[in-house]
């Protein structure tokens, strides 16, 4: 059978995984009973539902009037293939809990890099550019401080554009973080430090 | 007269002089976000929401109403000068009002929205004050069974004015109601869905959900469509409709405003569903109809009128009953709860501060939206020129900083990153991601009003059917569920739709 509708396939087969999912999970609560509902009740009637309408969308895929291509979005095989293969090396390296800082570091590292190729194997560049910036500006801004933290996310989101132009890039960081340290650390006193810990 | 005390209570809240500042600080930001093409009132209020953490309940909640009605007038402001609509209830404003710019009567456009809103926002105003009243009484007599059949009416009628296939959109709104249910659960004290994540024992966070959705998957597909933006006007004259111009608009403004506020109401309605049915009824009763979408002035004012309308009467579902009719509720709602009130109808008569405050504030609002935007209308335009490629990385900053601060953790910005991925992906998949919003905000309370109503009827699940109130609530879903599928008005809806 051919599939017809390549965004019903793929929307009905994720909702199929998540109604699955959230019923495989919510396994492990107490179910309780239709008085005394227990915490397991609730999620797996809707995990139920949700698995059901997905089947429906998912068969539609097959029979609908409308047209769509299989792949829906820019999809790379080969960084799902090195985000397991990461993942896998991760798991089986992971350190003892008393095991050396740099050991522990080097660790997280890897899961991340797991986790960030899996990420990036969706959509165009600038999705997983873009959102790699965010994250690195989230793990970034407590022991880099706000300054140096703006500037990677300004460089990295800007890059993760259609054009790059170095010289309005620096202008924008230089502006941006004059601005964010005036109105967020100064004007709404966000907790948050201006420079790297170390130099403060 | 008690309108005129509760209003006395409001006005004297929302005129003291540090609320009249967050309201024109809200008014103003919301605008400046609201303009920027391509940003909706829902990314606009996600980005602002942590800016107003540290303000108390009712001046937090005074400032963003203002970032709402800021937001969609920056819009509308967009829709006309650039043919892009920032959000999709000024996509009608585009029609006429692009026209209308390039015919050189941008200032005419521009100004009528103005006046139309703010004529809107009066009537609304007063509406709220005088229907809210009587139905929070309504509410405070509901029992669980009854909230529990309002929220399902609640969520099926926004699903059904959703975009696109139904069947996707009530896929969406239960995936929302799982997602809602990440977290410590209330009655057993079970971390459910946390896998051993401390941070998700809380929950997943609210405002995690809408930037990444809206915020950044909405940054991401902007950047995927090289689109050249035109800025048609260099400078706008005349930005005070002609005497003819008013004359003309009129009967629309009257009429806009009607059917907004009364759609605003409806569950599932407000600004979106506003302003188109304002400008198809305006295209059929119209004495100027051939000229819809060639520049009508009417085409203009009508929606503009109703969405402002729309927007502010869908308040009433939020402070009567406590359900959101629509994503932007939803995030009002998350406001409150962050700020530590339970929305529903004990608000009004528990912080009848906070609740008349907020109705007054609201036409103050909608005042300083017409004083100042007009004045500002350069300064706005000069944001429309600024390239998108320097835009995006400063919106993205704001957003990071908002998020970040509202834990002071990196785990909220992975979060919202996560999001930001699957919110592209539902995109791709149109799967619409407003409906989730309602859902996600819902799931808690929905199961808590399931659980006591079937153990106040031992188990009883014809309870639902057995209260009169509760029956009319699932009969009216289940007839908009039937009209939906009935292939009729399937095949209006589409072209609804279409022609937007």
């Amino acid at each position: 059978m051919k599939i017809a509708n390549g965004k019903d396939f793929w929307a009905g087969a994720m909702f199929i995984a998540f109604g699955l999912a959230f019923m495989a999970v919510a396994r492990n609560y107490s179910m309780g009973n239709a008085v005394r509902m227990g915490p397991a009740y609730f999620p797996m009637v809707l995990g139920g539902m949700l698995a059901v309408l997905g089947a429906f969308i998912f068969f539609r895929g097959f029979v609908s009037k409308i047209f769509n291509p299989l792949a829906v979005f820019p999809f790379r095989l080969w960084f799902v293939v090195g985000g397991l293969i990461l993942g896998v090396l991760a798991f089986y390296t992971q350190p003892p809990r008393d095991a050396g800082a740099v050991a522990q570091i080097a660790n997280m590292l890897l899961s991340g890099a797991a986790i960030g190729l899996m990420f990036a194997a969706f959509g165009p560049r600038s999705l997983w550019v873009i959102l790699l910036s965010v994250v690195i500006f989230g793990y970034a801004l407590k022991p880099l401080g706000l300054v140096l933290a703006t500037g990677l996310l300004i460089f990295i989101s800007a890059w993760g554009g259609h054009e790059f132009k170095t010289k309005e890039v620096t202008i924008l960081f230089v502006s941006l973080a004059i601005f964010s340290v005036i109105a967020f650390v100064r004007g709404l006193q966000l907790p948050m430090n201006i420079w790297p810990s170390f130099l403060e | 007269m008690d309108l005129i005390t509760n209003l006395g209570i409001g006005f004297g809240v929302a005129l003291t002089f540090q609320n009249l500042w967050f309201c024109l600080v809200g008014v103003l930001l919301g605008t400046l976000i609201g303009v920027l093409p391509g940003i909706g009132p829902v990314a606009t209020i996600a980005m602002l929401l942590p800016v107003t953490f540290t303000l108390n309940p009712t001046s937090a909640l005074i400032m963003l109403a203002g970032i709402y009605y800021g937001a969609q007038y920056g819009g509308s402001t967009t829709s006309i000068l650039i043919n892009l609509p920032g959000e999709s209830s000024s996509v009608v404003t585009c029609l006429d009002g692009y026209q209308m710019a390039r015919q050189g009567r941008a200032g005419a456009a521009l100004g009528i929205a103005a006046i139309g809103s703010f004529f809107a926002g009066c009537v609304s105003t007063v509406i709220i004050a005088l229907f809210a009243p009587p139905l929070a009484e309504v509410a405070l007599k509901f029992g669980p069974a009854e909230y529990f059949s309002l929220m399902v009416l609640g969520l099926i009628a926004a699903t059904v004015l959703a975009h696109g296939s139904l069947i996707k959109a009530i896929a969406m709104v239960i995936l929302g109601l799982l997602l809602g249910l990440v977290g410590t659960d209330v009655n057993s004290g079970v971390a459910r869905f946390s896998f051993g994540v401390s941070e998700l024992s809380d929950g997943i966070g609210f405002v995690s959900v809408a930037m990444g959705v809206f915020g950044f998957a909405e940054i991401i597909n902007n950047l995927e469509q090289k689109g050249e933006r035109e800025v048609f006007v260099k400078k706008v004259k005349g930005l005070l409709p002609t005497f003819k111009d008013l004359k003309d608009s009129a009967p629309s403004i009257l009429r806009g405003t009607a059917l907004g506020s009364f759609l605003g109401i409806l569950p599932g309605g407000g600004a979106l569903l506003a302003s188109f049915a304002a400008y198809t009824l305006e295209k059929k009763v119209s004495k100027n109809s051939a000229n819809f979408g060639k520049g009508a002035i009417q085409g203009v004012a009508a929606p503009e009128s109703a969405n402002n309308a729309g927007a502010q009467t869908s308040f009433i579902p939020l402070l009567t009953l406590g359900i959101p009719s629509n994503p932007v509720m939803a995030l009002m709602i998350g406001a409150m709860m962050i700020q530590g009130i339970a929305p529903g109808p004990q608000v009004m008569t528990e912080r009848p501060q906070l609740f008349w405050g907020m109705i007054a504030s609201m036409w103050v609002g909608n005042l300083m939206l017409v004083v100042l935007n007009l004045p500002l209308i350069g300064m706005w335009i000069k944001l429309l020129t600024v390239p998108y490629r320097i835009l995006y990385p400063a919106i993205l900053l704001f957003c990071c900083i908002g998020v970040y601060s509202l834990s002071n953790s990196p785990f909220d910005v992975m979060q919202t990153a996560v999001f930001g991925v699957v919110g592209y992906i539902w995109v791709k998949l149109e799967c619409e991601p407003a409906p989730l919003i309602l859902g996600f905000i819902l799931g808690p309370l929905m199961e808590e009003n399931l659980r006591r109503a079937m153990l106040l009827s031992r188990g009883d699940a014809t309870v639902f059917f057995r209260r009169p109130i509760s029956l009319t609530m699932l009969l009216i879903a289940a007839f908009l569920l039937l009209i939906v599928v009935a292939p009729v008005v399937r095949k209006k809806r589409e072209e609804a739709f279409v022609e937007a």
